[in-house]
């Protein structure tokens, strides 16, 4: 459960980011976060994955209090998160195997453990033939579709993406939320996508949280994005 | 630690050293030039103690003698120091012998400087060595409060000599090497940043999926460790090599000057160069680090 309570951010040059934002989100749930550019999205992201740190106000992620959490305790809590992002951050000089394999290996998993899950979760993301491919010889759709997969490796119980359609077309955009859904229905996770495309949300109908100018001012099943 | 991630640690930082070969090597030449004058040096002041016991034998005490007194006197005067404490060789120079001494030194150029001069101007003096070099100031003593010398010069004090040098060596070696120590940190805080450069994407991305700082971390503190480790052992080998060739020239050339033997310094040598070495490795990486100990 990810619970923000009358969560406020303002950066060090004063910027206003996030404003008063109260917010719930239970398990299993699937939420778009919309608003326009400079709205406060990618702030909300970024105080989740405490990368940032709250102003005033309280997040609470599971049983992990975010406003008060030491510096040596920030790892073990971002293993709840998978992350997915716009530019999908794939190494470039690693096949898709090896980029998996290496946020495994960054919590300490074991090789035997490595080599067995590796394919397993390409194989959610419908990649089980590419595991040798470099990310160039990947489209965009698959790229982003690795970076999903490396998300999903450590099995966390949340996954935030921060517009992961937005290099993408229409049609694998629409695929890309697709996958998302589905690993929200089927794996029970939670899953938080900000996204800009009315379209998609229009489509899924899917709980949507608006945000304008760092405050929160719509929440509601059913998508209807303006 | 389990020991797959220890290997993954040391495959990390090896790979790490070679990504950035030109930094690695500057590191390790400045870090070894800073060993091997730190090693001459201490082996410097370790034989000039070895050979400053020995060289207290050259110590030499001259009594002169009035010039006024007699030649029974004189002679009176020498059998009577002769009986001092701590004399080991007594050596009597006669006003005409001290002449034909220094007419020798100057001879040729200036030998019309010593025509007409006949041997009175010259004082009768004993020169004395001694056995205990602790116990010179009361022998000088005792001379000066003898009848019929006037003067005592402690001549040709080496061993005061050489023990000046040492604390000049000592002083300025270990600022010295201060400033080459700094540089070294300098240069390994340099190398860890471009290693660190480098792998900021990696860095990145271990952060967001919950690595450990230590687990991040340690594969820089690890090219530190390699880093101090290949300097000393190199500048062991450039140590032992430079010593080895002094230790010949000096067997052959100046046999007065007693070496130690490598052998006895070589373990020594070797532990405090690894120690040094590794330790301002790890300092240097720590340093260029800590920023980013942050979460
Ligand atoms: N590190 C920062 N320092 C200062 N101000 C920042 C920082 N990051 C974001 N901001 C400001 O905070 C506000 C919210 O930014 P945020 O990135 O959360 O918007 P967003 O909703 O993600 O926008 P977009 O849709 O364009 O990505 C903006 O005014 C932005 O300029
Ligand atoms: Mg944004």
């Amino acid at each position: 459960m990810i619970e923000f309570e009358n969560v406020t951010k303002v950066y060090p040059n004063g910027t206003l980011a996030l404003d008063g934002v109260d917010l719930k989100i239970n398990d299993g749930e699937f939420v778009f976060i919309v608003g326009s550019s400079g709205a406060g999205k990618s702030t909300l992201m970024k105080l989740l994955l405490r990368e940032e740190k709250v102003t005033s106000g309280t997040i609470k992620v599971d049983e992990f209090d975010l406003s008060c959490m030491s510096n040596y305790k920030v790892p073990y809590y971002r293993r709840q998160l998978g992350v997915v992002f716009q530019d999908f951050r794939l190494f470039q000089n690693k096949t898709v195997f090896e980029n998996i394999s290496f946020v495994m290996r960054a919590i300490g998993e074991t090789n035997s453990r490595i080599r067995k899950r590796v394919p397993a979760i390409l194989n959610i993301v419908g990649l089980q033939d590419k595991m040798k491919c470099y990310p160039r010889e990947l489209s965009g759709g698959e790229q982003q579709r690795v970076a999903l997969a490396r998300a999903l490796a450590n099995n966390p119980g949340i996954i935030i993406a921060d517009e992961p359609t937005g290099n993408l077309d229409p049609e694998l955009s629409f695929d890309m939320m697709n996958l998302l859904r589905r690993i929200n229905r089927s794996k029970n996770k939670t899953v938080v996508v900000i996204t800009h495309e009315k379209n998609l949300v229009d489509h899924f109908q899917e709980r949507v949280i608006r945000l304008e100018d760092g405050k929160m001012v719509e929440d509601r099943v059913g998508g209807m994005f303006e | 630690m389990r020991r797959y991630s220890i290997m993954y640690f040391i495959s990390q930082s090896i790979k790490g050293l070679w990504r950035n070969g030109v930094m690695t090597l500057a590191s390790i030449i400045v870090l070894m030039s800073c060993l091997v004058i730190m090693g001459s040096f201490s082996l410097i002041v370790m034989n000039l103690n070895t050979n400053l016991d020995s060289l207290g034998d050259m110590n030499e005490i001259v009594a002169f003698i009035d010039p006024e007194k007699s030649a029974e006197e004189v002679d009176s005067i020498r059998k009577a120091v002769e009986k001092y404490d701590n004399i080991k060789n007594l050596e009597f120079i006669s006003p005409e012998e001290a002449l034909e001494q220094e007419k020798q030194k100057y001879e040729g150029e200036y030998s019309y400087f010593f025509e007409g001069i006949t041997s009175d101007i010259y004082p009768a003096t004993l020169v004395i060595t001694y056995q205990d070099n602790a116990k010179v100031e009361t022998l000088k003593y005792d001379l000066e409060h003898t009848e019929g010398i006037y003067k005592v010069t402690c001549h040709a004090d080496i061993a005061e000599t050489l023990e000046t040098v040492k604390t000049g060596i000592i002083y300025i070696f270990v600022w010295f090497l201060a400033v080459l120590f700094v540089v070294s940190v300098f240069v390994i805080i340099n190398t860890i940043k471009l290693a660190v450069f480098g792998r900021r994407q990696e860095i990145s991305v271990m952060r967001y999926v919950g690595a450990t700082n230590w687990f991040i971390m340690l594969p820089f503190i690890l090219e530190g460790v390699w880093i101090g480790l290949l300097s000393s052992g190199i500048a062991y080998f450039i140590e032992m090599s430079i010593y080895k060739f002094i230790a010949g020239v000096v067997a052959t050339d100046y046999q007065m000057f007693t070496l130690v033997p490598f052998g006895t310094v070589q373990l020594p040598i070797l532990l405090s160069f690894i120690g040094i070495g590794v330790v301002t490795g790890i300092i240097g990486s720590s340093i260029s680090l800590r920023k980013n100990l942050k979460a």
